[in-house]
């Protein structure tokens, strides 16, 4: 079936397929850290996952992806009928509305009350992606010049938020935003560019959840002995809608006698910064495997 | 272009997957460039990569060097100024852009591991915060990151930064090869936006590098009608010192000073539009009027006049900010500031139009051959 047209421009994450690694029968702590590493510099605005989904489709052999957009891998066979499942969508922003002189504003998608008032100010003055129909799109979002602040006092200034946020992409008109294929409700984040340092540590937007997401995928695909059935899902729209994606998983294929989140231990959450350690993410791998075999 | 906050006087390993990406759109939206375009976004994406906060201006210079034409002799100055001389005689016209960008120094080693910071040059602190990092050593770049804060202030300005290298303790940053004394930046890539728009940081000042570069490949030399130096300076965004350093050497023999920097322009939907308003992407602007200097009302005249003659498009306008040919006017000299818009100045966002570039080599080309 023809997919929603708002959504074409996606297809462009199948691009990603292409520079994934294959998984064999066994996957190196290199091949997980890189899978952790991948995974990070994906987008999924929660609601607006399906790019990241693609990649999960084809990286996942077996799996399929449901009304939600959750994707699910069942491996195994009979009972107990057990499920393990991470979250793998973000905060992010979708546009809303175009000005005549061809700048986009934005609308927060997913965050709410629990969210830091500092989220949005990490837009201010960076490089952001739009995905549009005809695929992403680089822009920025506008800063006050510091030469022209003018005197003005900036040292107790409220924190930018996302009603400040300008997004410009180079158009000098709507015409020319809309000729690029971004129009209302295309997606838009962070430009990310996941940097290791230090000692095996990585930082990007949503390590943590990405970091889980890969250790997932990677045990799954290290073709894990499995006690009964595991439902394998990565969970879409767990910030939004009453985590509507778990609960379309347990509706559709449960019940599950039991059911485990995966995560990983990261600091500086909910920043462009937040930093996993690579050793927790194989340590993660390793007892998901051991999960899916029975153990504790 | 220096920022006066009082008006006058005052690779890391960043992963392929994100380069991939950034491949994928600017692809798309290059479209068909003329070969003019090409090659100053050729020229100014290889100078927008390089990294040189002020006083460690070397890795650009080098780039500068690079990019110079074959005939070019160049000389360094004990000041890390690079001078590039043409045309023969007395009393040369200075024409002159920055190297440096701004960004931190390494101020302390703590005992936990991170890093205390300098800040060389001004912008809003908030554009770093929670941000990748990169230390610049002799070698390789260590990665590292911005710490956020880690106090309950929600205010939009954050307290002092320090860096994490991922290390626990100062011995263990030290090992990664952390010392005092070392710059600090973030990450960053030049990246082309729709039509002849592009964004990266450090536009300013590697704009006017690059116009003086695009017109030392096409200067007629024969047509010169007086010496001319084309200076790279240092230090500009810590209180003009590579060019205060130069003008004392030439004195009161210079015959007239071209600063070549940003008119940091209100083209923005953040800023009041009560002056500096001149558009991006309408060609160079004749920097009339700002915190440093005030260009003589018969120049501008006369610098119109000229980019007439040559079908140069010039916008004329006033703007904030300081700029190197301020430090030449003790000695007599007048100082015809030149520059083009930008957006979004000292942020890691930096908004430039490519035609403004191709229209300030050729308005730099044509002050060296007709004035």
């Amino acid at each position: 079936m023809r997919q929603p047209e708002a959504l074409e421009g996606w297809k462009v994450g199948m691009f990603l397929l292409s520079i994934l690694p294959t998984f064999q029968h066994s996957l190196s702590a290199q091949a997980v850290d890189s899978l952790a590493i991948r995974f990070s510099g994906m987008t999924a605005v929660t609601g607006y996952e399906q790019a990241m989904t693609d990649s999960l489709l084809v990286l996942l052999p077996g799996s399929v992806r449901d009304r939600t957009g959750n994707v699910t891998v069942s491996l195994g066979r009979g009972a107990p009928k057990r499920l393990i499942y991470c979250s793998l969508d973000e905060i992010g922003y979708a546009v809303g509305n175009i000005s005549d002189d061809g700048y986009a504003t934005l609308r927060r998608v997913g965050g709410g009350a629990r969210l830091s008032p500092l989220f949005d100010q990490q837009l201010e003055g960076h490089r952001v992606t739009v995905f549009g129909r005809r695929g992403p799109v680089p822009g920025v979002v506008a800063v006050r010049s510091t030469h022209l602040t003018r005197g003005r006092p900036t040292g107790n200034e409220a924190p930018f938020t996302v009603d400040n946020a300008y997004v410009d992409v180079g158009a000098a008109s709507r015409d020319e935003v809309l000729a690029l294929g971004i129009s209302l409700l295309s997606p838009v984040a962070l430009t990310k560019r996941p940097q290791r340092y230090g000692n095996g540590l990585v930082a990007a937007p949503n390590a943590g959840r990405r970091a889980a997401c890969a250790a997932l995928a990677a045990a799954a695909l290290s073709r894990p002995r499995v006690r009964g059935t595991v439902v394998v899902g990565f969970t879409v729209q767990s910030l939004y809608a009453d985590t509507a994606g778990l609960k379309t998983i347990v509706n559709l294929q449960g019940p599950f006698s039991d059911t485990r989140m995966v995560t990983v231990p990261s600091k500086f959450g909910d920043t462009t910064v937040e930093t996993v350690a690579l050793k927790d993410v194989d340590a993660l791998v390793a007892d998901v495997v051991q999960w899916m075999g029975g153990g504790q | 272009m220096r920022y006066t906050r009082r008006h006058v006087g005052t690779s890391a390993r960043t992963l392929g997957l994100f380069g991939l990406l950034a491949v994928v759109p600017t692809c798309r939206l290059v479209g068909q460039d003329s070969i003019r375009i090409s090659e100053a976004q050729s020229v100014l994406s290889q100078l927008v990569e390089s990294y040189g906060v002020s006083g460690s201006e070397a890795p650009v210079r080098e780039v500068v060097k690079r990019l110079l034409p074959g005939w070019v002799k160049t000389e360094t100055d004990t000041a890390g100024n690079l001078w590039v001389r043409a045309g023969q005689g007395e009393g040369p016209v200075v024409i002159v852009a920055h190297m440096d960008e701004i960004g931190f120094r390494v101020d302390t080693i703590n005992a936990d591991g991170t890093l205390g910071l300098r800040t060389r040059g001004g912008f809003i602190l908030s554009l770093f915060e929670a941000n990748l990092a990169l230390i610049h050593t002799d070698r390789a770049d260590i990665p590292g990151i911005f710490l956020p804060r880690d106090t309950g202030l929600t205010r939009r300005t954050p307290p002092p930064l320090r860096v994490s290298v991922g290390a626990s303790s100062r011995a263990g940053a030290e090992s990664l090869g952390v010392k005092v004394g070392q710059t600090i930046t973030m990450p960053k890539q030049y990246v082309r936006l729709a039509g002849t728009r592009a964004t990266g940081r450090s536009f300013d000042d590697r704009m006017g590098c690059a116009a003086l570069i695009l017109a030392l490949r096409t200067v007629d030399r024969a047509k010169l009608r007086h010496p001319v130096v084309f200076l790279f300076s240092t230090r500009e965004e810590i209180g003009l010192e590579g060019a205060d350093a130069a003008a004392h050497q030439l004195g009161t023999s210079t015959r007239r000073v071209h600063a070549i920097d940003t008119f940091v322009s209100a083209d923005s939907p953040l800023e009041l539009q009560n002056f500096a308003a001149q558009k991006l992407g309408a060609g160079a602007v004749a920097r009339a009027l700002d915190n440093s200097s005030i260009t003589p009302p018969a120049y501008v005249d006369s610098l119109a006049n000229l980019a007439q003659a040559r079908g140069i498009a010039l916008q004329i306008g006033t703007t904030n900010g300081g700029n190197d040919g301020s430090t030449f006017t003790q000695f007599g000299v007048v100082d015809v500031a030149m520059g083009w818009p930008l957006r979004y100045s000292h942020s890691p966002a930096e908004v430039v139009d490519l035609k403004d570039l191709v229209s300030l080599a050729d308005l730099v080309r044509a002050v060296a051959e007709d004035w």
